[in-house]
């Protein structure tokens, strides 16, 4: 064979080297731009790592930062089992490996036993037993964009002198391409988690999303935000459509909110009532900003979420009801207390007598009101209310009270504080003046349930015997007052109070529907 | 305090079914020398006497027991008989009907109430 068939040769050896490797490069590009995940994008790199280099044995050590400090951990290895690693602690940044972690730049050695760097560190002094069999070595650093070392590319072969300068250069073309494809991946992966927890919350939170394009009008609403107008999935959802879902009465005010989040670029926040399909109503909340701002300082596409928030927005009025109403209760009471006031200042112009009367009034309000509260102010029972006006004067087990009943019964707010309050003032005049201002009084109190349908009553009667004898007052108090006209006018009922000799007697007729607890 | 001459006579509707409160106006239009008519606690006593009875103006409660006193109000309106609202609620509780209608709070002084009827019987002489 001549010199030219010889350099021939040689050249088309060499040309056939540099087809191979670039077809090599070729398969690493591709698949790096087609991976769709770290793992396959890395693992395909080291395999045409390994197959560009002509190695034994490639791997990639991913840089990984923790409490710990910098360690590094096998990402993805060829040419060798997995196992081959496993038995070993992982590199430490070593005076052979500190190039590689450190980003300074590549290590390529003949026979990396006679580096000088090598086996300066304990506890091996060089490589572990057992370890693969490592004379040719060739490590690159994988540098990232901000110059952050992402890892290293390792390759090794059992016989020296197997890297040339040539694959040394094209190795540092992989490494940048790994580092760019690593980098990538990395953004998808945070893109993808952050995607899926967005998504996560807002269907946790009931939350759906829109975006409206402002120069084009085009709206687009998520499943829920459909969902939140009474709409499928798979219905058609477009900017009018949402307009003509709004309240009629919510409309305007939904415009000029929207109007001027797209004209100046804030912040979009309005609640509204929507008309569903159904004609159900609901309260949607909707929150939103501008996505990408116009050349004038508006919104050039605004996006937000919606959210149904019906159920607080009836929290919300039934709190307000309940404020009212309370509002409405207190006031009354006030009145009431300054009507007591005012009468017992009447009765007791002396203002020792007048404060002792007042209290004492105040207090048996103040119980009937306590039995109310324990049943939510929506009844109170007979029975309670006539024990807690005879509790001052020695309860209802004293033996000078004769309760004669044909059962309890459960009175409405309104007949309670008025039966508790003229109860009150027939015990405190038979404390002072009837037959509970002597030892051998007796008062009997008695209640009947009478009559059929429209006609039942509740018959009481307070029958007083055994005091001083009694004469009709020649002043009329607040109790006469508040039996014979207060009863008689705001319970519809017929009361006769009799001033007889032998005993106070008072006979009160309350027609049950006046008297007894809607429920 | 003292009969107002002006009141002197005035015959005022009481609509109001909280028993002791209902005293309490009572005495107070006794006290400024008018005259009590009813007082009602239910709306159909309330109504009946606003059509029947010889009166000038009135004192309304907003609430009776859950049924508001508007019919009588309209009643009232009808006939030409001026009334003002007693109500806890504050405005809250009124028509936009009632809107220009005289509101006494819960509770109120005897001032407030012969303030009141004053404008009530000046509006009726007015007519």
């Amino acid at each position: 064979m001549g010199a030219d068939a010889s350099i021939g040769h040689h050249l088309a050896t060499a040309l056939a080297e540099e087809v191979r490797r670039a077809d090599c490069l070729n398969r690493i590009a591709t698949a790096i731009a087609v991976g769709n995940d770290l793992d396959s994008v890395v693992q395909a790199v080291v395999d045409g790592g390994v197959e560009l280099t002509e190695a034994a044995f490639g791997a990639f050590f991913y840089n990984v930062e923790d409490a710990a400090g910098e360690r590094y951990t096998l990402y993805a290895l060829s040419g060798a089992p997995r196992e081959a690693f496993s038995r070993y602690p992982m590199p430490r940044k070593t005076a052979i490996f500190a190039p590689t972690f450190d980003g300074v730049g590549v290590v390529r050695s003949d026979d990396i036993s006679k580096d000088p760097r090598y086996g300066l560190s304990g506890p091996y002094h060089g490589m572990p037993p057992e370890h693969l069999p490592v004379r040719s070595y060739l490590a690159a650093p994988v540098i990232g964009r901000d110059g952050e070392v992402l890892g290293g590319l390792f390759f090794g072969h059992p016989e020296t002198g197997r890297f040339t300068a040539r694959v040394q250069d094209l190795l540092v073309g992989v490494a940048a391409q790994a580092a760019v494809a690593i980098e990538t991946m990395r953004l998808k992966e945070t893109a993808r988690r952050e995607l899926a927890s967005l998504q996560f919350a807002l269907k946790a939170g009931r939350m759906g999303s829109w975006e409206l394009d402002v120069e084009t009008g085009v709206y687009t609403a998520s499943d829920i935000c459909k969902h939140n107008y009474g709409r499928a999935a798979d219905a058609t959802f477009g900017f009018q459509d949402l307009i003509d879902a709004i309240h009629p009465e919510d409309r305007p005010q939904m415009r000029a909110a929207i109007d001027a989040a797209i004209a100046h670029g804030s912040a979009y926040d309005v609640e509204y009532r929507v008309i569903l399909p159904d004609g159900e109503l609901r309260w949607i909340q909707v929150r939103g900003r501008a996505a990408q701002t116009a050349q004038d300082g508006g919104a050039r596409r605004l996006a937000g979420v919606s959210l149904d928030i019906t159920e607080r927005k009836r929290a919300e009025q039934r709190q307000q009801l309940l404020l009212n109403e309370l509002n409405h209760r207190v006031k009354n009471t006030l009145a009431t207390v300054q009507a007591i006031a005012r009468q017992t200042l009447r009765g007791c112009p002396n203002p020792e007598d007048f404060s002792e009367a007042f209290e004492a009034r105040l207090l048996a309000l103040s119980q009937t009101h306590n039995l109310l509260t324990e049943q939510n102010w929506r009844s109170a029972s007979l029975m309670a209310i006539l024990a807690a006006e005879l509790r001052p004067h020695g309860g209802a087990r004293d033996s000078r009270f004769v309760l004669d009943g044909d059962g309890d019964m459960q009175l409405n707010p309104k007949a309670a504080v008025a039966l508790g309050m003229a109860m009150h003032e027939l015990a405190t005049n038979a404390v002072k003046y009837g037959a509970l201002s002597g030892p051998e009084g007796r008062v009997t109190l008695r209640s009947r349930r009478v009559g059929e349908g429209e006609d039942r009553k509740l018959v009481l009667e307070w029958i007083e015997s055994g005091g001083p004898p009694v004469a009709p007052p020649s002043r009329r108090g607040l109790g006469a007052r508040l039996l014979e006209d207060g009863l008689a006018g705001e319970l519809s009922s017929v009361v006769r109070l009799d001033y007889r000799p032998e005993g106070v007697a008072c006979r009160m007729e309350l027609p049950m529907r006046v008297v007894e607890t809607a429920e | 305090m003292t009969p107002i001459p002006e009141l002197a006579g005035l015959r005022v509707l009481v609509v109001e079914d909280e028993m002791m409160v209902s005293m309490l106006i009572e005495d107070m239009l006794t006290d400024l020398g008018c005259h009590v008519v009813g007082p009602a606690a239910r709306l159909e006593e309330a109504l009946s006497l606003a059509e029947h009875a010889e009166l000038d103006c009135a004192v309304l409660d907003v609430n009776l027991g859950g049924q508001s006193t508007f019919p009588v109000a309209d009643l009232l309106r009808a006939k030409g008989a001026p009334f003002a609202f007693a109500t806890g609620y504050g405005d809250a509780g009124l028509r936009e009907v009632d809107r220009d209608s005289l509101v006494l709070q819960k509770p109120f002084r005897e001032v407030d109430l012969a303030k009141v009827l004053r404008s009530l019987a000046k509006s009726i002489s007015g007519v």
